[in-house]
C-alpha cells in the first residue's frame, strides 16, 4: 500500500480486538495514573534479592507506585517491609538506597530505624519503641504503642526473590500471584542459596509496558542483527510461548548456540542446576518485571513506572552464592557478553524502546501498535502481548485497542492460525513442524 | 625523581592522553597498537546498592578486537562520547621497566540521536565518571599498556553503549 492519507491512517486495522492497543495506553497520564492504583498497588511487585541485605539490620530501600518502602532483615534473619515514611511528619526513615542499623546515627541508636528528623526509632519488627519527650510532650495522647509503623505484604520466595505488595487485602500469596509462570525454572532456583553480583539501572522516557511488550516479544530479533545472522537456527523458532493466570507469559527453552557467536564462547560448561547446558528460560510477569534464565546467569529486569513516559528499569545478575571466584567470574563474563550495560542485546533493546517513547508523548495523537502477529505460539508469536494486555484490560476495566471503552471478554489471545504443518516458520531457515 | 623517571613518567602521560584522542575519535585499532598482546581490559563500579564489586565488561586484547569488529553489526546509539582526562599519578618502576598511573575522567555524551533527536541533538551532557587505573610496561622510548582498569563512578547508564570507555 502506498503511504496513506490522514483518513487511511487513522482507519481501524483490519484484525480482531486484542490484535492491537491503542498508543494511548502507552501516554495518557489519567490511564497512567489509574495504572498505579489498579495494578501497581494491588499486585506482588519482586522488588529486590535478598542477598542485597546479607546481614541482620541490613535494609534496602524502594518504590513502588511513588510509595517509599524499605526493606529490612530482622536479627531473626526474617526479611520485613515497611513503608519508608515517619509516622510523626512523613520524613523517609532512611534516605540511602542501602545500609546497615548495626551502627548508630547522629540521632539514634544502633539496631534501630531512627527518624533523623526528631528522633523517634523503631525496631527491625517496625514496632515504635521510643519517642522523644513522648509524655512531656503528648501527655498520654500519642503513645509509643499506638505508632508503629506501617507494615506491608513481603514474602521471600521463588530463589531469595523478595515480593511487596502494597495491598493488604490481596487475595493469594506469592504462589498463587506466580500462578505456575516460574514452575520451569522453580527447581535451578531452589536447589541453593542465590547471589546478586550485577546491578545498574536505566531511566528511560518511555512507558514502562513498552520496555515489559519488548521482554515478552521475540521478532525484534530483526533489531538484535547480529544475533539473528549468526545464532539462529530451527531450534531457536521452535521456541513456545506459554500463558498464565495473571497476566504473566514464559518462553520455553531452546539451546542457543553460543559456538556462533564470535565472541561469546561456549556456555555449555556452566550452568545453574537442573538446567540443562545452554538451555533458556524467559517468564515475563504482570505488571513489570522479567525473570530470564540463560545458562550461567540469571537476569532480573524490575521496572518502576515514574510517569506515562518515563520508566527506571533496574538491572540485576545473579549466580549461585557457593560459586568459587573462578565460577563467578566466569558467570560475570557470561552475563555482560550479552546482558551488561555494554552487552551486545540490551544498549540496542533500551535504544528500540527509547525510540518508540518519543513517538508517544504525553498527548500525542493515539494510534495503533500491532500485536497481531500469530505463528502457531512459537517465538515470533506476539501472543505474550496479547495476553499481557487482556490481563490489563481487566484490572483497567479498559479496552486496550480503544481505552475510553469497557473491558469486553473475547479479546484474541491464543493461536487464530497455526502454520500449516511442515512449513517453515522461519522462510530461508528450514521447516520447523508445528503440531 | 632522576630525568630519567621525569622523561618515563611524561612517555605514561603521553600514552594515556593519545589514548583518549583515540578513544574520543573510535580509533579502536590505533588504540588497540597501543596496547600489549596480553592487555586486559575491564569497566568496574562499586555498587553501594548492592554491597558488591561488579565487573560491567571484562575483555583481553583479543576479545576486544573482536568486539570492535562486531560495532558495524551492531544497531548502537550515534551520540559521540568524549573525555576530559587529567592524569593525577604516575609512578614508575624504574627496574622493572613499568608504571602505574592513575587518571581521573569525566565522559561526555554529544547528543545526537538523544532522546528525541530534533530536541536534543547538539547538546552535551555528563555521561560517566570514573578514573583510569592503568599500568604500562615502558620499551623503545614509549609506554604500552599491559592492563586498564576504568572504574566508574556511574551505575545509571540509561541506554547504555557499545562503545567502551
Ligand atoms: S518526622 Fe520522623 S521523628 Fe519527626
Ligand atoms: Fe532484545
Amino acid at each position: 500500500m502506498p503511504a496513506r492519507n490522514n483518513e487511511q491512517w487513522e482507519q481501524k486495522p483490519d484484525l480482531k480486538k486484542g490484535e492491537w492497543v491503542d498508543s494511548r495506553i502507552y501516554s495518557d497520564e489519567e490511564i497512567f495514573e489509574e495504572e498505579l492504583s489498579r495494578i501497581w498497588k494491588k499486585a506482588w511487585i519482586p522488588l529486590m534479592h535478598e542477598s542485597e541485605l546479607p546481614e541482620p539490620f541490613d535494609f534496602r530501600t524502594a518504590i513502588i507506585a511513588r510509595e517509599p518502602v524499605i526493606v529490612v532483615r530482622g536479627p531473626d534473619n526474617q526479611i520485613r517491609a515497611f513503608l519508608n515514611v515517619c509516622p510523626h511528619r512523613g520524613m523517609a526513615l532512611d534516605r540511602r538506597p542501602a545500609g546497615s542499623f548495626l551502627q548508630g546515627e547522629p540521632s539514634g541508636n544502633a539496631k534501630h530505624m531512627t527518624c533523623m528528623f526528631h528522633g523517634w526509632q523503631f525496631d527491625m519488627k517496625g514496632n515504635c519503641v521510643e519517642i522523644p519527650r513522648e509524655k512531656a510532650g503528648y501527655q498520654g495522647r500519642v503513645t509509643k504503642e499506638g505508632q508503629g509503623l506501617r507494615r506491608l505484604r513481603c514474602e521471600t520466595k521463588f530463589g531469595g526473590i523478595v515480593w511487596v505488595c502494597l495491598d493488604d487485602k490481596i487475595d493469594c500469596d506469592v504462589e498463587g500471584w506466580a500462578a505456575g509462570s516460574l514452575d520451569c525454572i522453580r527447581k535451578s532456583l531452589d536447589e541453593e542459596p542465590l547471589e546478586i553480583f550485577h546491578y545498574h539501572k536505566a531511566i528511560i522516557d518511555c512507558n514502562y509496558k513498552l520496555w515489559h511488550d519488548t521482554n515478552s516479544e521475540f521478532y525484534h530479533d530483526y533489531m538484535h542483527y547480529h544475533n539473528r545472522i549468526t545464532g539462529f537456527d530451527d531450534a531457536y523458532f521452535a521456541r513456545e510461548c506459554s500463558a498464565f493466570d495473571n497476566g504473566h507469559v514464559n518462553v520455553g527453552t531452546f539451546t542457543v548456540n553460543y559456538g556462533e557467536y564470535e565472541v561469546a564462547h561456549d556456555r555449555g560448561d556452566l550452568t545453574f542446576p537442573h538446567l540443562p547446558p545452554n538451555n533458556w528460560y524467559m517468564v515475563d510477569m504482570f505488571p513489570g518485571v522479567n525473570v530470564n534464565l540463560r545458562g550461567s546467569a540469571l537476569r532480573m529486569d524490575l521496572m518502576t513506572p515514574l510517569s506515562a513516559n518515563k520508566v527506571m528499569i533496574e538491572f540485576r545478575g545473579l549466580g549461585l552464592k557457593s560459586d568459587s571466584k573462578k565460577v563467578r567470574d566466569h558467570r560475570i563474563h557470561h552475563h555482560n557478553t550479552i546482558w551488561g550495560p555494554f552487552g551486545r542485546n540490551l544498549h540496542e533493546d533500551l535504544v528500540g524502546v527509547a525510540g518508540q517513547g518519543v513517538t508517544m508523548m504525553p498527548n500525542s495523537e493515539p494510534r495503533r501498535i500491532l500485536h497481531g502477529r500469530h505463528e502457531g505460539l512459537y517465538i515470533h508469536d506476539e501472543v505474550g502481548m496479547r495476553h499481557f494486555y487482556d490481563t490489563w484490560g481487566k484490572w483497567m476495566d479498559r479496552l486496550p485497542s480503544d481505552p475510553g471503552k469497557k473491558y469486553e471478554p473475547g479479546l484474541v489471545v491464543g493461536p487464530e492460525m497455526p502454520p500449516a504443518k511442515g512449513i517453515s516458520i522461519f522462510p530461508g531457515k528450514g521447516a520447523v513442524a508445528a503440531e | 625523581m632522576s630525568a630519567n623517571g621525569t622523561n618515563k613518567t611524561e612517555m605514561v602521560k603521553d600514552a594515556i592522553y593519545q589514548a583518549c584522542l583515540n578513544l574520543d575519535e573510535q580509533k579502536w585499532d590505533e588504540w588497540l597498537g597501543q596496547c600489549d598482546e596480553n592487555f586486559e581490559y575491564s569497566i568496574t563500579a562499586h555498587s553501594p546498592e548492592i554491597g558488591k564489586d561488579m565487573k560491567y565488561l571484562g575483555l583481553n586484547a583479543l576479545e576486544l578486537k573482536e568486539y570492535f569488529e562486531l560495532l558495524p553489526k551492531h544497531n548502537t546509539d550515534h551520540s559521540p562520547l568524549r573525555r576530559h582526562a587529567t592524569v593525577y599519578s604516575v609512578s614508575v618502576d624504574e627496574k622493572a621497566k613499568t608504571a602505574e598511573a592513575v587518571t581521573s575522567f569525566l565522559i561526555t555524551q554529544e547528543m545526537f540521536d538523544g532522546v528525541n533527536a530534533p530536541l536534543d541533538t547538539g547538546e552535551n551532557h555528563l555521561f560517566v565518571v570514573g578514573k583510569y587505573l592503568d599500568k604500562l610496561k615502558i620499551e623503545n622510548g614509549h609506554a604500552v599498556f599491559t592492563e586498564r582498569e576504568t572504574r566508574i563512578h556511574t551505575r545509571r547508564l540509561d541506554k547504555g553503549s557499545h562503545w567502551v570507555f
